[in-house]
């Protein structure tokens, strides 16, 4: 838990310490505790992932998307949580949004994923999912 | 009794009419396809009636195979030379 919280406090030394425990990067926001130092009997997996809400830069990015394709002014504030049925898109323009975001991110989306994104922070979530996806990958 | 399309059916074949146009290597064949299904869709939302929705969704269908082919022929000859409109820093 020290370790933990140390880990949130600092970012730079954070991200140098798990670099050298598991030689993978993660970027800002996704913690992971190598087990082979810490002992931890219960995992089941070797790797502890603490997955916060997506990043602001993404929210931001998919709320411009967002604005652009329904027309709406630079004056009306969004919250992620704001349903898209609620900001006047019907469901062709999810379709249209949902197609932009995976052209603006280069990334796939496939059906049943897209039937799941009611709210702004759905789709960003799952945005961010998969570009950390692809960036392990790669 | 004619079959009308359920939602999602017409929804998922505006979402392949979208993925499978975005794939064609002509800027302008691209833009138009993208832009026809979606004012196509968008113009035809207002139908009510089963049999028109039946052939409205019949016609995307056919529309979509048309597409998917065309994608092919065309990337056999794509052009060498990117339109301008797709310049992004000069």
């Amino acid at each position: 838990m020290a370790t933990l919280s140390a880990a949130f406090a600092s970012w730079k030394p954070a991200a140098s310490f798990i670099n050298q425990t598991k030689g993978l990067t993660y970027r800002a926001k996704v913690a992971s505790i190598g087990t082979s130092r810490l002992n931890f009997p219960s995992s089941r997996s070797s790797r502890l992932h603490i997955r916060c809400a997506a990043k602001p830069e993404i929210v931001n990015k998919v709320l411009e998307i967002v604005k652009r394709q329904l027309a709406l002014s630079n004056e009306t504030s969004l919250a992620p949580e704001s349903k898209f049925s609620e900001i006047g898109a019907d469901s062709l323009d999810t379709v249209e949004i949902v197609m932009c975001l995976e052209e603006e991110f280069s990334i796939s989306i496939d059906e049943d994923n897209s039937q799941n994104i009611n709210t702004i922070q759905d789709a960003a979530d799952l945005i961010d999912q998969l570009v950390q996806q692809k960036t392990e990958v790669a | 009794m004619v079959l009308a399309p359920s939602r999602v059916e017409v929804l998922s074949l505006f979402r392949s009419l979208l993925r499978t146009a975005s794939k064609f290597a002509d800027y302008n064949i691209r833009e138009y396809a993208k832009r026809r299904t979606i004012d196509g869709f968008r113009d035809n939302r207002g139908l009510s009636d089963p049999s028109s929705v039946a052939l409205a969704f019949a016609d995307g269908k056919s529309q979509f195979e048309v597409v998917k082919r065309q994608v092919t022929v065309y990337s056999l000859y794509a052009p060498k030379v990117k339109s301008v409109m797709e310049v992004t820093s000069l």
